[in-house]
This record gives structure tokens, C-alpha cells and sequence, in this order.
């Protein structure tokens, strides 16, 4: 067998690390990684009103096939949004293109360990359930280096004194955990990368604005597909937070959610007076951690979106009803969006940002 | 007199001003980009010395528009702005009390929402050019008037014709439809721009709280036809205010003075020979990796000032020598 994986943040990472220690790095085809080929691939092969994640995992499965995958992984559900049906549409795409490739789904709506730990059986068919899952204990655990990592990244990135130092170290890191062969260097090199980072020369007088996103997972973890806008907003001086990580997804959905914890309770309780209900992918979830994130004192929301994402177009109108007066710059993410069309409207934003704050003073938030 | 420079490179025109301390104009000038900023920054550096009182000096350099990072570089700006707050600030300065801003340039679209002096919300028009003044150009041209005429035509109007306004292709065949049937140009005219407020109202100011009092601005704001439009639309006065086309630049100059100012700088402006320097720009695309960027670069006297448009920072690196 010859698995696929799309790319998705830095899950390729994990993947590779479970594959190794099964000692089937063989059967596991890892993508190059997303460029302007991966998104021309996907917009030809996609039906048009399709939104960029399913454009983007297609073109990133079509790179895997060109380099001899047979079986594929995607996600599916139901109840989420247009993604639970992804895989059996893809699976059509790629046979009429003339692959005919094998989808092996991971079930996100219910039994998501049980289908993730039989994507990895799959992987090693003569692995035991031990070794199985501790060469999944040991991808996860990259998971959760690389995102604690890129937390400080998030805070150098806004006081560095020359832009581009953090990332640079930052991608360096990911090289690094993505050859680490053991948990003690994962940890290791963690620790060597965010002291690292700490050094990085600051602006100490700095007192940087302070901006939470939110927004479709996809498009949220992707820099690719959001055309690293935290990049971009660290460039202009701004910190930036995110909830959404594939560390608390793993965390939550494959582990605690088992145990009866609800990690978005207090952000669904939040945005209860304005949608009391799932509206599908991220919608409901967005609304809340807006709320969440004006609360905790934060200086603007940048709400990222797939265009034609209908759970985002609900939640995008519902956030100016609601009581916590907080800015929302609202970015639709698709192929036809241009990059300096989107730096302008940052700019602005964070202008905008500013101006506010130095009327404002220190107050924590404003309610209408 | 110290004095502060803005530079609007915009799709379409490409202004220049300069202000006293006191922000009253000093010098102006409005011309067509026509497809080379760089000729059009030195052309128009050049006549802005001509119009400069002798003992004005240049103490701050700043930069917006479209073209406002090969502007930056070349006037080696102190300040690079994005027009939307370069906008913003100009208005709120000849208009304090001004709650809701509609600018409509060349090619893009804004509006910019005002509370209590600062712009609490925007938008900008992004893939769609269908409210500009480029769509109202290439219909001035199609009806054999000139485009300096087109708001007396329109004001002449008496039963406007209805033309859909929702996209550019369709306003241009309904319009030739009623051509056809014979209606007068006067009336097409009016229904031409009353179309354009609508898709403008639809795009960009769609779900923005549009209150009084309102500010007109950008070139299209000479055009009569398109003020009636949204007057007739708000029931109310939309405020056009003095020399809206220049307003960015303005804006701009208006920023650069306050942080020179405030940080007691010296200007970094090149000067103005550079009205005489060569500069050259080419581009290529980079091969590097499959994203095959284009990257568009400057350079003077055979030495590379700046490059743009690469994903990665693999062309930032530039040989100072």
C-alpha cells in the first residue's frame, strides 16, 4: 500500500513520525509541500463553487497520486459542513482523471480515535495494537512541540527587531522535530527552539495590538491558504492568538471529548443570546470566540472564511449583533483573492486598530 | 517653510501635494498614470517644484495608492501608507464631523465608516471593478461623450432609462439595449449612474451603517451625475469636499507631517533629481519552486532598489553597496 495524506498544517509531520516508527515509511507518500501548482491543480479539477479546502486537499491528493499513492486519506462526517462529503466526491474527481486510487476515511463526527488508529493499522498491517499506539503517542507528540512553538512565534513575530527572524527559526524547528527520531529530542529540541526564540532580539518598549482569529479550521491552520496572514499581521507589529490548533483537536476530539469535556462549552455559551445551535463547520464557534476574545481585552477579531462557506456566512452576520464592540475584519479566502488587495485592507486594519486604542485608553471593552 | 510631500500613485491618476504646516495646499498635481508611475512621479515631482515658493523645503516624504511601495523607493519616503487611512484622515480633517466616507477611484472602491474621529469600519471593493470610475470611462467612451461631460448629461435627465447594475457586462448590454430603443443619451447617462451607486451600495457598503454626515471623494466625486445619484438615494446632501481627487495624497502628507513631528526626524527624501535618474523596471518569474512567483524589481543606475512579489523571502536580500 502507498498512503496519500493531504497537507494540512503540519499534520504530514505527525503522520510521518507514526509511519517511521512502524517502520512503514515505505507505504506513506507525503506531498511536496503546497505551492501555486497544488491550488492550479485543484481549481482545474474542482467543481467552481467548491470552497478552497476541498481545491487545496484535491490538488494536494492529485500531487500524491502523480508520485504513485493508491489509497488516500480524508476526512468525512456528517453534520459538519459540504466536508463530510468530500472524500466520496474527490474519490469520482481523481477516477475520472484516470487514478484509481482507494479512500481510507477518518470518520471527524463520531469514532474519530477508533478511525484514526485504523488509518495507522492500515499503514502497518503486522503492527500490534502496542506498537500502534505508541508510534501514535509519538506523531501526536510532535503536534503538540511544533504548536507550542509556534505560540511564541505568534508573540516574537510582533516585537522582533528584524521581521522574518522568528519564522526563520520557527521553519527551522519544524525541520528539526521532523527529523527527531525520539520523544527525548522532540522535547529537546523544543526547548533548545523556544529559548531560542526568547533571545531573539525585541523592541522592549513594544506594547504590541493584540489580534485573536478565528474563522474555518481549514483556512485557519493552513498558511498556505490564508496566505500567511499571521505572517503578515506579525510584519505590521501585531501579536496574534489562535484558539483552533490540530494539538487541541487532538487533545479534545480523539482523547477528552471521550471523557464527557466539551473544550468549546464556555465559547457556545457566549455566543448562546445570538446562535443557539450548530450551523455547521465553525460557524457557531466563531461568533463565540469573538466574544471570548473581546473579553479577554483583545484589540480586533480577523475572521477568515472559505468563500461559499455557508456555516462562516452565517457567523459572519451574526458578529455585528452582538453586545462586545470589538473590530472584525472580515477575509474571504479563495484562488481569485489577490495578495496586495488583502495587505492593503491589513494595513488599514491595523491603523484602524491603533487609532482606536489610543482613544480608548486601556479600557478592556467596549459594550454599546 | 517646511512643507510635506504626498504622492498618490492610484491605478488610473497620480497625484502629488504639498502642504504647509498648517495643511493648506500649497502645490498640486493631478495627472494620468497612463500605465508608467515612474514617468508620471518624476513629471510630476518636477512641476511640483516649479509651483513651490522659494523658500519651501521638503520635511517629510509620504507615499499611498496602489503604487505606493515603487513610489516609497523611489522618492525614498518617510512614510508608505495604504490609502484606505490615508483617506480617512483627510476627510476627517476638512469634514470633523463627517460619520460615513464613499470614495470611488480608477479601479477600486471604498467605504470607510467614522465615529467620534476615528474609522471604526471599511471596505473595499476586491475582485470586481463593476463601481468605478474605469466602468463609467469605458461607457462615456461607447456613447461617444467625453467623460468631463458626463455629469451635465446627466443632470439634463429627465426619466432616467433603468440599467442593471450588478455587473459590468450587463449594465454595458442593457445600456446598448436602450440605445437601440431609442432613448436619450441624457437618460442613459443618469441610469448609467445611478446604476453604479447601486452596485456600489450592494458591493462595498453592503451591511455598513451608513449615517450623516456624508463625504463624496475620489475622482469620481467631479462627476455631477453620480452626487445626484446619492442624493437622491440618502434623501440628504453628500458632501463633496474641496479638491476630492487629491484627498489621499493629501491624507498622506497630513501623516508624514504628524510623525515627523512627533519623532523629530529628519527627512529621508531623495530629492528632486531624481526627476532626471534613470530607474528601470523589469520582472521575471522565479523558478526556484513550483509556486513560480513574479517578481517585478527596480533599479537604478544597474543597482536593484527593491523587489516585490515573491511568496518567500529568497528575493529580499539585496546587494547594498
Amino acid at each position: 500500500m502507498k498512503l496519500g495524506i493531504p497537507h494540512f498544517g503540519n499534520v504530514s509531520v505527525s503522520i510521518k513520525a507514526i509511519a517511521q516508527q512502524l517502520g512503514a515509511t515505505d507505504s506513506l507518500i507525503i506531498p511536496p509541500p503546497m505551492t501555486q501548482k497544488t491550488l492550479n491543480l485543484g481549481v482545474k479539477y474542482s467543481p467552481y463553487e467548491a470552497c478552497l479546502p476541498y481545491k487545496l486537499t484535491l490538488g494536494s491528493l492529485i500531487e500524491t497520486c502523480e508520485l504513485g499513492a493508491n489509497t488516500l486519506a480524508q476526512a468525512r462526517g456528517s453534520g459538519i459542513c459540504r466536508l463530510g462529503y468530500y472524500a466520496k466526491n474527490q474519490e469520482q474527481i481523481l477516477r475520472d482523471l484516470g487514478y484509481s486510487a482507494k479512500f481510507l476515511t477518518i470518520d471527524i463526527s463520531h469514532n474519530k480515535l477508533i478511525s484514526v488508529l485504523r488509518l495507522i493499522k492500515n499503514l502497518a498491517n503486522d503492527a500490534s495494537w502496542y506498537e500502534i499506539s505508541s508510534a501514535f503517542f509519538f506523531g501526536i507528540s510532535k503536534l503538540f512541540a511544533l504548536d507550542k512553538i509556534e505560540k511564541v512565534v505568534q508573540e516574537i513575530r510582533a516585537v522582533e527587531l528584524e521581521k522574518g527572524t522568528a519564522n526563520k527559526i520557527y521553519h527551522e524547528a519544524i525541520r528539526n522535530i521532523d527529523e527527531a527520531t525520539k520523544r527525548k529530542e522532540v522535547k529537546d529540541i523544543t526547548k533548545e527552539y523556544i529559548e531560542r526564540l526568547n533571545h531573539v532580539e525585541k523592541n522592549n518598549k513594544a506594547h504590541p495590538l493584540k489580534v485573536g482569529i478565528v474563522g474555518e479550521i481549514y483556512v485557519v491552520i493552513e498558511p498556505f491558504a490564508n496566505m500567511d496572514i499571521e505572517e503578515e499581521l506579525g510584519k505590521l507589529g501585531v501579536e496574534v492568538e489562535r484558539t483552533m490548533t490540530l494539538s487541541r483537536w487532538v487533545k479534545y476530539s480523539l482523547f477528552l471529548n471521550y471523557l464527557g469535556a466539551d473544550e468549546w462549552r464556555k465559547v457556545h455559551h457566549l455566543a448562546k443570546p445570538y446562535i443557539d445551535h450548530d450551523v455547521g463547520g465553525d460557524g457557531w464557534e466563531s461568533v463565540g470566540e469573538k466574544i471570548l476574545f473581546a473579553h479577554k481585552g483583545f484589540d480586533g477579531i480577523v475572521h477568515l472564511a472559505p468563500f461559499t462557506c455557508m456555516p462562516e456566512i452565517v457567523a459572519q452576520n451574526v458578529m455585528p449583533s452582538t453586545r462586545e464592540d470589538i473590530p472584525v475584519l472580515a477575509v474571504i479566502c479563495d484562488e481569485q483573492q489577490g495578495k496586495q488587495g488583502l495587505l492593503t485592507r491589513l494595513e488599514a486594519f491595523v491603523d484602524l486598530l491603533e487609532f482606536r486604542r489610543r482613544k480608548n485608553g486601556r479600557r478592556i471593552y467596549n459594550t454599546r | 517653510m517646511k512643507t510635506y510631500l504626498g504622492v498618490d500613485v492610484g491605478s488610473v491618476t497620480t497625484k502629488l501635494v504639498l502642504i504647509n504646516e498648517n495643511y493648506d495646499l500649497v502645490a498640486s498635481i493631478y495627472s494620468r498614470t497612463q500605465g508608467n508611475p515612474v514617468d508620471m512621479i518624476k513629471k510630476g515631482l518636477q512641476e511640483i517644484r516649479n509651483q513651490m515658493p522659494q523658500e519651501a523645503q521638503i520635511a517629510g516624504v509620504a507615499t499611498t495608492g496602489s503604487g505606493r511601495q515603487l513610489a516609497g523607493v523611489m522618492l525614498r519616503a518617510d512614510l508608505v501608507k495604504n490609502e484606505i487611512t490615508a483617506h480617512a484622515v483627510a476627510a476627517m480633517h476638512y469634514v470633523p464631523d463627517v460619520q460615513t466616507i464613499f470614495e470611488i477611484g480608477g479601479q477600486d472602491s471604498k467605504i470607510i465608516i467614522v465615529r467620534d474621529g476615528i474609522v471604526v469600519d471599511f471596505g473595499m471593493n476586491s475582485v470586481c471593478a463593476a463601481g468605478t470610475g474605469s466602468f463609467l470611462d469605458h461607457q462615456a467612451e461607447r456613447l461617444n461623450i467625453r467623460i468631463e461631460d458626463f455629469g451635465s448629461h446627466a443632470m439634463r435627465s429627465q426619466n432616467p432609462a433603468r440599467i442593471a447594475g450588478r455587473c459590468t457586462v450587463f449594465a454595458e448590454s442593457d445600456m446598448i439595449h436602450k440605445q437601440q430603443m431609442g432613448y436619450p443619451t441624457d437618460d442613459i447617462v443618469y441610469g448609467l449612474s445611478q446604476s453604479l451607486v447601486r452596485n456600489y451600495l450592494n458591493n462595498v457598503a453592503l451591511g455598513k451603517a451608513i449615517l450623516p454626515k456624508m463625504v463624496f471623494q475620489g475622482g469620481v466625486a467631479f462627476n455631477q451625475g453620480i452626487i445626484k445619484a446619492f442624493n437622491e438615494t440618502f434623501h440628504t446632501e453628500v458632501f463633496v469636499p474641496p479638491h476630492n481627487e487629491l484627498m489621499g495624497a493629501i491624507g498622506a502628507a497630513m501623516l508624514v507631517h504628524e510623525e515627523m513631528r512627533d519623532d523629530h526626524r529628519k527627512s529621508s527624501f531623495a530629492g528632486f533629481g531624481i526627476s532626471n535618474t534613470e530607474y528601470k523596471i523589469s520582472s521575471f518569474i522565479c523558478k526556484a519552486c513550483p509556486n513560480l512567483c513574479e517578481i517585478s524589481q527596480i533599479a537604478m543606475d544597474g543597482k536593484v532598489l527593491a523587489r516585490w512579489g515573491a511568496r518567500c523571502d529568497m528575493w529580499d536580500r539585496i546587494d547594498k553597496k
